[in-house]
């Protein structure tokens, strides 16, 4: 519904009307709308009276689990989801979610109840309230919404991993003729709140004259802060992109805020390695870093690079809020964060090569038993993991 | 011409009998079962039959239920077991012989009947006992409960009268029903045993508890929490009060039976104070969803009298809590007929867990494939007796946001 008012609010600015004003306000990006219906993932229309959190607010806070296989590939995804209610009242809560199955998680006060699609709450919260979900999800749903791509390949004994944030998408978005002490100021302004690493709140700016669609549209991304373990089972030679530490190389950066959106670690020796990879969304530093000054009040930009500089970075802002809810948050104004983890969800395991010299129905009830045994493994192992 | 006529009535005749995806205009039959104690406990038997009948006729007024292409009327078959688990065994297989698409009891015999009408996918509906084991989502997928659990209720007791401080005597008769709320209780207090004074077994149906009531009171119990039936609960106040002991009472749903006030009419003032724990009647929209079906069910079949009078000559009627869970049940089911597009029983007990219905206290009512529990334990609220009605608590958080319900005439 917020995502819809400020889109409405964005396309009546642009509007032929809105065009001959002499001076209008604009609304800026921030705090929505997001640039795509998800993150939060939907799946199903919470029944009518679900989330109407007027008495009883949440905050959210989830640490996703992506269980990888040794190509980098997502296998296998788990949340855990604690919901933080504060204030007296009735609630009944519809998280939507590819729920595969759902069981309350640590300290929670109340049991998750599950349906097709949904995770539910009900009941009644008295001043405060944990609601922790440990929900396993089909992955193929949930793939196209997580932040971070993987990728491993090997040549030999040099082992490759490469990183990419998923999160890039592109937005329309305005353009005009507005007045430098106007920017600078709300530069500032978005900066401390990015800093401050809270959710933007609204704001305008006034443009004189003609507001028209900016002619390209900018390419915006949450930007993420990754950081990583390659363990090995023996000490490697050499890395790129990471440090060697004994029989681990480690590494660190932000995906976006002006810096490349893709990464890669090289390794040589080592052999097969476990991998853990944490993302989180993060704020806009580098972008909105006056260029020489201390603040934007004495930075020399002009005014057309002020206002997309503005608008760009607010989107980022808005694009990394928006992966800060994985899974909905039933109260739209409440407080969310996120986490990702990727980590190696079972061992590689060829199928044992079949011995075709012997012959005979034996040979082949042997290779497919070998076969099963192997999906077995990999699906007890897989379990074992999303259940540790 | 004659022969034109005939082919044109022969391909009318044709095409109405090929109408496999058309609309059918009469509606057929679809059978609700209910399976109450008619003889053994006639007024839990009614307030359930009247729940459900209520429901129906509702739907049945407006045309039947529309299933897919086809209109169905609900016609409800009653059954009575009696109190008795053999009896309902026996109804079960006459009511899955009749093809009903439910079962609504009051819980008798479920642990006997479950498995007869999971054979044929049909689901039970429990709209009064609370057992424990009764429910369970994962071994009983068939079966389901809308009414306050002994589970519920007795975690709700714990959480309400351990921070009070009080030596709680725990006392139960020796009824099924007592036995089960006696081991919920014990489960609920056993993290806490030094608020427990005494744990003590009554027997059913005995009306002078007074050396039990005494043992209690010399054990240096500061309240009483008692799990049993009526009469138990109604000889406990009898057996405390004539000895001029005020101890605060505690009690079930059975607390609020009317034959409880009905035993002690003739000492009012030995209700004062009783307080009981069961599931809200109203919902934080305030009361009235609730007090519109009162006046439905109330239309239909009158109020239900407790038999008693408050002090100032006020008839005393029972508000239909029961009522209400049997009647949100057929809401419910409803919602799963529409929702499956079938009258196939597996498939209508499979859609029990997708949907929600908007229950007669303006409450969400609706199960999931977690859950078969209709009420939640967080909807367990607790009232205390004042003029032979009764009133919300002020002490506890939920219960202090509940508004009182009516319950002269």
């Amino acid at each position: 519904m917020r995502r819809a008012l400020a889109a409405a609010a964005l396309a009546a600015a642009l509007t032929p009307a809105a065009v001959h004003a002499d001076s209008q306000q604009v609304l800026l990006p921030g705090p929505g709308p997001y640039p795509t219906p998800s993150p939060p993932l939907a799946t199903v229309t919470p029944p009518a009276g679900a989330n109407q959190t007027f008495r009883v607010h949440s905050s959210s806070g989830q640490r996703v689990r992506a269980g990888i296989d040794a190509a980098g590939r997502v296998v296998a995804v788990r949340v855990l989801q604690n919901l933080h209610l504060t204030g007296t009242g009735d609630y009944l809560i519809v998280v939507p979610a590819p729920v595969l199955e759902v069981r309350a998680g640590p300290g929670s006060q109340s049991q998750p109840g599950q349906r097709s699609g949904q995770i539910l709450w009900a009941g009644f919260s008295s001043q405060r309230r944990l609601l922790s979900a440990d929900a396993t999800l089909r992955p193929g749903p949930v793939l196209p919404f997580l932040p971070l791509r993987l990728r491993a390949s090997r040549d030999g004994d040099r082992y490759a991993l490469t990183l990419a944030n998923a999160t890039e998408t592109s937005q329309v978005t305005f353009q005009g003729a507005a007045e430098k002490p106007q920017l600078e100021s709300l530069l500032d302004q978005t900066r401390r709140q990015s800093l401050a690493r809270r959710r933007l709140t609204p704001a305008y700016v006034t443009i004189s004259g003609l507001v028209s669609q900016r002619r390209q549209k900018p390419r915006i991304e949450a930007p993420l802060r990754v950081t990583g373990e390659l363990r090995f089972p023996q000490a490697p030679s050499s890395a790129t992109g990471g440090v060697v530490d004994g029989r681990s190389v480690r590494f660190s950066f932000v995906l976006g805020d002006e810096q490349p959106l893709t990464r890669r670690v090289e390794v040589t020796g080592g052999g097969e390695p476990h991998v853990h990879v944490e993302v989180t969304p993060t704020a806009v530093v580098r972008g909105l870093r006056p260029p020489g000054a201390a603040n934007w009040r004495t930075s020399r930009l002009p005014a057309d690079a002020l206002l997309r500089r503005l608008i760009d970075t607010r989107m980022e802002l808005v694009r990394s809020d928006q992966y800060q809810g994985f899974l909905a948050n039933p109260d739209p104004l409440g407080r969310n964060t996120t986490s990702y983890v990727y980590e190696t969800a079972a061992a590689h395991r060829p199928p044992p090569a079949a011995d075709t010299s012997t012959g005979g129905g034996n040979g082949t009830l042997v290779v497919l038993l070998a076969i099963g045994g192997a999906i077995v493994a990999a699906g007890a192992g897989l379990v074992a993991w999303a259940h540790s | 011409m004659r022969r034109l006529a005939i082919l044109l009535a022969g391909v009318a005749v044709l095409a109405a009998g090929c109408g496999g995806s058309s609309t059918s205009s009469s509606p057929k039959n679809l059978v609700i079962a209910v399976d109450v104690p008619v003889t053994g406990s006639p007024y839990i038997a009614q307030t359930i039959r009247q729940g459900v009948e209520l429901a129906t006729s509702n739907y049945n007024g407006g045309g039947g239920v529309r299933v897919g292409n086809q209109s169905y009327l609900l016609k409800v078959k009653l059954y009575d077991n009696h109190g008795s688990a053999r009896q309902a065994v026996e109804d079960t297989r006459r009511a899955l012989d009749a093809g009903a698409v439910t079962i609504v009891t009051d819980g008798t015999g479920v642990d006997a009947t479950w498995q007869l009408a999971k054979q044929k996918g049909t689901s039970v509906a429990i709209t009064y006992d609370g057992g424990s084991g009764l429910v369970d989502a994962q071994r009983r997928p068939n079966v389901f409960r809308i009414a306050p659990t002994n589970h519920g209720i007795a975690f709700r007791y714990a959480e309400y009268l351990i921070p009070k401080k009080l030596k709680v005597g725990l006392l139960a008769d020796d009824s099924a029903y007592g036995r089960e709320g006696a081991a919920d209780i014990a489960k609920a207090f056993s993290e806490n045993p030094k608020s427990v004074a005494l744990k003590l077994t009554l027997p059913a149906g005995q009306s002078d508890l007074s050396a039990q009531i005494l043992r209690a009171k010399r054990s240096g119990a500061t309240a009483l929490l008692v799990w049993g039936q009526p009469p138990t609960i109604a000889a406990v106040l009898s057996a405390a009060r004539s000895i001029g002991w005020q101890v605060p009472v505690y009690a079930p749903p059975t607390g609020a039976d009317p034959f409880v006030r009905q035993q002690l009419a003739d000492h009012p003032s030995w209700v004062d104070g009783l307080t009981f724990a069961s599931g809200r009647l109203t919902a934080e929209v305030g009361v009235g969803p609730f007090t519109n079906f009162q006046s439905q069910y109330e239309a239909a079949y009158g109020p239900d009298p407790v038999g008693v009078k408050t002090s100032d000559g006020q008839k005393v009627v029972q508000p239909p809590e029961f009522g209400m869970y049997s009647y949100d049940f057929i809401h419910v089911l409803v919602a799963a007929l529409t929702h499956a597009g079938s009258v196939d029983p597996a498939k209508v007990t499979s859609a029990l867990n997708q949907v929600t219905a908007q229950g007669a206290n303006g409450d969400s009512r609706g199960f999931n494939e977690q859950s078969h529990e209709g009420v939640v334990d967080d909807d367990i609220y607790f009232a205390r007796f004042h003029d032979m009605t009764y009133q919300p608590v002020h002490d506890d958080p939920l219960s202090a946001t509940l508004p009182p319900i009516g319950q002269t005439r």
